[in-house]
């Protein structure tokens, strides 16, 4: 029997574990907590309310995996909101983003007839990109040593369908990549706040602000996930993220593999230089063929890991691998809907249903960047917010709403105090800023729920409570991600894999990783 | 009409000059248009005060190309470079740190802030010099063109790739780090004293609108780290003479080797006929024709105001304007009746021979660029000091002293008023900031000159006051400088090149530029595509 212990009942666990059953492995999934899904995940967080704890959008899931792991058979519903994205201005002015780039552009001409004409050219030059860099997403990065046939050829797929690219694409993606995700919004748009919105996209779960170098590289990751539409997309589930690993699971057992709750990996146990199973809490002892991690790179390599049998150049690398958490989640049960000044006699539910961007223009956006440089929380934070109950009344009660907000930043270590004591300032500060948007907003709310990046870290084995399981920065992507030379889902151990958010592709609920790990476990073991 | 020459060389900076010395060597005929009354563009010795001989821009050398001092035999036409002791950083506790061109006291020097550092130092050194190494080649590599059809160039891409793959595990992970990651998030790998880390990571930002936490700037600390004087690594040095007298040692070089120079010669345009650069015309209306220009300016200025409109397609000059001057920095000139004293060391000591840094602290470095990133100049700026006169004294009057700070942050564009009206408060926060150190500086000053980046385009044509002619951000780097498909010295106009410090390899006076763009114009003259 070939068992294969998989750590973690994450989205990309659970995805390796379905794939690498549907392939005839026995994985046998062990999940800490007492529901599958990391940080993908619905809790009520409230009597009768109920939201996506941590991530509140689907990356979104790699469209394959619906198919093949016959999701929307196990209730998986995937939405695409319109419009995907509203960013109101104090001002009463906003920007609306929809699916179809002409209608968006007409939205935009009231804010400028220039932008407006760029919007449709934007849209499709992501696009275009989008459809290169997916076909990445899904290879296995080379073999920086050793380069295979198979890899040699992909990449010269890949490298031919760079110079089939209009040329302009094919420099742009060149130039973007290393870019400030500021200059390349200045690139294309004049308008302030359309360029906070572009932005938004670089800085999303980066300990960077939008004039960082490297933060259009985050941008173009999740544009090619999303399949284009760099800056107005939005997946939302039916039942909240955690009705999505509740259909993987169901997958994962229909195929053959074995879920465990409440069931924490204490170690991995290699025997004869091999990973041959893991080590329960309680002592309970788990053989297997191959140990498939879903958890981040620092918790594997680090804690779950005798430290002794990783070379010590590659122990100090996996210290010094940047896994700061940046973000928080501020989850807020409302009695009403929230009167939006920017929503002016239109019906709000037709608006509200995506993406809410909090984040005025790209000097509001850094400005909030600095504050956690120096070790502080924003006092102006960015912030994505969704209002799910607006699609899925199931969420709260009637005629009530829950909110939840991504709060950006918030550095996982303060330069003063301790996020025991601090936890509220999080919340002040997200309600302090969307009431600016939102007048009224604080008198809604009957409860509220705040996730800092220490209880991503505590209560969702988020370490560092990075959300990506480590920065998208340029030397932590593709083929050095965790590392160089650990970027192909096997750790030196032979028989122990990464599956998680910290390999290729990187982070988001895509399944990208589960899903390239599994290939590259079955492989190995078949 | 006066003569048809082979080539005309726009700018008589460094770099036009070194291709004009290139293309006479090879037996054209050139001409190099300067439109100042002195020759050097950036490396430039002039006499702001009488007496007081200043490299008024750029101050200090390191990376100019020993194949270039020894092809164009520049000590025999005056070179003459002086070692700079290392680089003193006071700092506001009364301490200091002092490092120095000599690994073991530069070892000791760090041991008494952080033992662990001292032992980190010699593994980092090691590091860097193995990349610098690895890096250097490139220095004198035309890029390849990706998008195109050059089957030499792929071979050298490969090549690169073969070398990188031979490279110890540990030497690529230092590479990947190097080309992409910010000076402090590298160096916090290896160090733990504060000041020592500032005062490292200062070099990652020279010449650039980056913090010190900026991905990217680490690269620019290994541009800076790369400096070699005869071959040696890691040392910097003054010019005897100022920068101006390297500029004057290529233009004579290129005299001999019978270029022809003309100063206060200010082009006016690029005479283009049937889609090919015929010569240039003078703001006096004199026109004098060509069969191939090279411009040593920047491609805004080359592109969007020398070459007239309707010549260039639009993609071209969308990416033209898209690359990155922005300037970030200035320059203050001090003539001085005496020697600064520095209240954590005082005295006249060595430590005055070299760089003096205020860089105290990681986050000084970062907040003086976060006054920058809104529009204004650094309150407390970092600034690099040097005083020449001390180790040449030929450029001050006896007793007295020229020293010179370059000072970042200056962006070009301020958010309120303009630098005519600020020039001054810039110079006082200058003053000021070093003054805090060694506060006899106020009492010492004679005379000063404030260059502010809108100075720096005024006076020396540098766009939007950028010393290295753009960013050495990653996107403007190799074969995406200055933009991408046109890193080859060739310009969309036949027999328009560009050879300045905005093609690659970048800035510095480093000469790389100049004389890879002669050496691919004189290719294209065997090809018969120049005649």
């Amino acid at each position: 029997m070939k068992r294969v212990a998989v750590i973690g009942g994450g989205h990309n666990a659970l995805v390796a574990a379905a794939l690498m059953a549907k392939a005839g492995l026995k994985p046998l999934v062990l999940e800490r907590r007492d529901v599958v899904g990391g940080a993908a995940v619905t809790e009520e967080f409230h009597p009768g309310f109920k939201v996506s704890a941590v991530a509140h959008t689907a990356g979104p899931l790699r469209a394959s995996l619906v198919e093949e792991l016959g999701l929307e058979g196990h209730g998986l519903r995937m939405m695409e909101p319109e419009p995907r994205l509203f960013a109101p201005l104090p001002d009463g002015r906003s920007v609306r983003l929809w699916g179809s780039p002409e209608r968006s552009a007409g939205d935009i001409h009231r804010l400028s007839p220039r932008d407006a004409e760029r919007y449709p050219e934007f849209h499709r030059t992501l696009t275009g990109l989008a459809g290169l860099l997916g076909r990445a997403l899904s290879l296995t990065p080379p073999d920086v040593d050793r380069p295979g046939g198979g890899d040699l050829l992909s990449f010269a797929g890949l490298g031919l369908a760079l110079r089939r690219l209009p040329r302009r694409d094919a420099h742009g993606l060149l130039r973007w990549g290393p870019m400030a995700v500021a200059d390349f919004a200045g690139e294309w748009f004049e308008t302030d706040v359309l360029r906070a919105v572009v932005c938004a996209r670089g800085i999303w779960g980066a300990f960077a602000g939008p004039w960082s170098a490297g933060t259009t590289a985050n941008l173009l990751l999740q544009a090619a996930a999303y399949g284009g539409n760099g800056a107005g997309s939005a997946v939302m589930v039916r039942g909240g993220l955690g009705a999505l690993t509740q259909a993987l699971a169901e997958a994962a057992r229909a195929l053959g593999a074995e879920v465990r709750t409440g069931a924490t990996v204490q170690r991995i146990a290699v025997r004869d230089g091999r990973a041959a199973g893991v080590v329960l809490e309680g002592g309970e002892e788990i053989p297997a063929r191959a140990v498939v991690s879903g958890t981040d790179p620092q918790r594997t390599f680090l804690r779950l890991l005798d430290p002794a049998l990783l070379d010590p150049d590659d122990l100090q690398r996996f210290r010094n691998y940047r896994q700061q958490g940046m973000a928080s989640k501020v989850n807020l049960a409302l009695s009403a809907l929230p009167a939006f000044g920017a929503v002016k006699g239109e019906d709000p539910a037709s608006l509200l249903g995506g993406r809410i961007h909090i984040g005025a223009g790209v000097d509001d956006l850094e400005r909030a960047y600095d504050d956690a440089k120096y070790g502080g929380i924003s006092r102006r934070p960015y912030l994505d917010v969704t209002i799910p109950s607006l699609s899925d009344p199931s969420l709260a009660p009637a005629g009530r709403h829950v909110m939840s907000i991504h709060v950006q930043y918030t550095p996982y270590r303060l330069r003063q105090g301790d996020w025991r004591t601090r936890r509220d300032e999080v919340a002040d500060a997200a309600l302090a800023t969307l009431e600016e948007y939102a007048p009224g907003l604080r008198g809604l709310v009957l409860a509220r729920q705040v996730l800092t990046p220490l209880d991503l870290e505590e209560t969702y084995g988020l370490t560092g409570g990075h959300p990506f399981h480590g920065e998208h920065s340029l030397d932590q992507l593709f083929a050095t991600r965790p590392l160089l030379g650990w970027a192909r889902y096997r750790a030196t151990i032979p028989g122990l894999y990464l599956c998680g958010a910290g390999t290729h592709p990187g982070g988001g609920v895509t399944g990208g990783p589960g899903a390239n790990a599994a290939r590259e476990v079955v492989k190995d073991l078949r | 009409m006066a003569a048809r020459y082979d080539a005309i060389i726009i700018g008589g900076g460094h770099n036009g000059l070194v291709t004009a010395a290139y293309l006479a060597r090879a037996g054209k005929k050139v001409l190099v248009l300067e439109r100042r009354h002195v020759l050097g563009g950036a490396a430039v010795t002039e006499e702001v005060f009488p007496g007081f001989q200043f490299s008024v821009c750029s101050y200090v050398v390191s990376l100019l190309r020993p194949e270039i001092i020894r092809e164009l035999d520049l000590p025999r036409h005056g070179l003459e470079i002086l070692p700079l002791d290392g680089t003193f950083t006071p700092m506001p506790n009364g301490d200091h740190l002092w490092r120095m061109n000599d690994h073991a006291r530069t070892r000791r020097e760090i041991y008494r802030h952080s033992p662990v550092d001292a032992e980190a130092y010699d593994e980092y050194s090691k590091a860097m010099a193995d990349m610098a190494r690895f890096v250097k080649p490139i220095l004198s590599m035309v890029p390849p063109d990706p998008f195109g059809y050059d089957v030499a160039g792929m071979g050298k891409l490969l090549g690169m790739a073969r070398r990188f793959q031979a490279l110890p595990r540990a030497a690529q992970h230092n590479l990947v780090q190097l080309m992409t990651m910010s000076a402090v998030d590298l160096l916090d790998q290896w160090f733990e004293t504060d000041v020592l880390k500032a005062t490292m990571s200062a070099s990652g930002i020279i010449g650039t609108f980056q913090g010190v936490r900026s991905p990217g700037t680490a690269y620019v600390l290994l541009h800076h780290y790369m400096g070699e004087i005869d071959g040696a690594f890691r040392s910097w040095g003054f010019s005897r003479g100022g920068t101006g007298a390297i500029s004057n040692a290529i233009a004579g070089a290129a005299r001999q080797a019978g270029v022809e120079i003309r100063t206060e010669a200010k082009v006016a345009r690029i005479v283009v006929k049937a889609g090919q650069a015929a010569g240039v015309a003078l703001e006096s209306g004199e026109e004098i024709p060509a069969a191939a220009v090279a411009s040593s300016v920047d491609p805004h200025l080359t592109f969007l105001k020398l070459v007239e409109p309707g010549v260039l397609d639009g993609d071209f000059l969308t990416e033209v304007r898209r690359y990155k001057l922005r300037g970030s920095s200035g320059k203050v000139n001090l003539a001085l009746d005496g020697l600064p004293d520095f209240t954590c060391l005082p005295g006249l000591g060595a430590h005055l021979r070299g760089a003096i840094s205020v860089s105290p602290g990681v986050e000084y470095m970062e907040r003086a660029y976060d006054d920058a990133k809104y529009g204004d100049f650094s309150r407390h700026p970092y600034l690099d000091v040097v005083i020449p006169s001390l180790t040449d004294p030929s450029v001050a009057p006896p007793g007295k002293h020229v020293l010179s700070c370059f000072v970042q942050y200056a962006p070009y564009k301020l958010r309120e008023g303009t630098w005519d009206e600020k020039r001054e408060a810039f110079g006082d926060t200058v003053v000021n900031t070093l003054a805090e150190y060694a506060p006899n500086l106020k009492g010492l000053i004679i005379d000063r000159q404030v260059l502010t980046p809108l100075d720096l385009e005024r006076e020396f044509g540098l766009g939007e006051g950028n010393i290295f002619q753009g960013e050495l951000s990653l996107e403007q780097l190799f074969f995406l400088r200055p933009v991408p498909g046109w890193a080859r010295y060739r310009t969309p106009v036949k027999s328009l090149y560009m050879c300045g410090s905005a093609t690659h390899p970048g800035g510095g006076i480093m000469g790389a530029p100049g004389r890879l763009s002669a050496l691919e114009m004189l290719k294209d003259w065997k090809r018969r595509v120049l005649r």
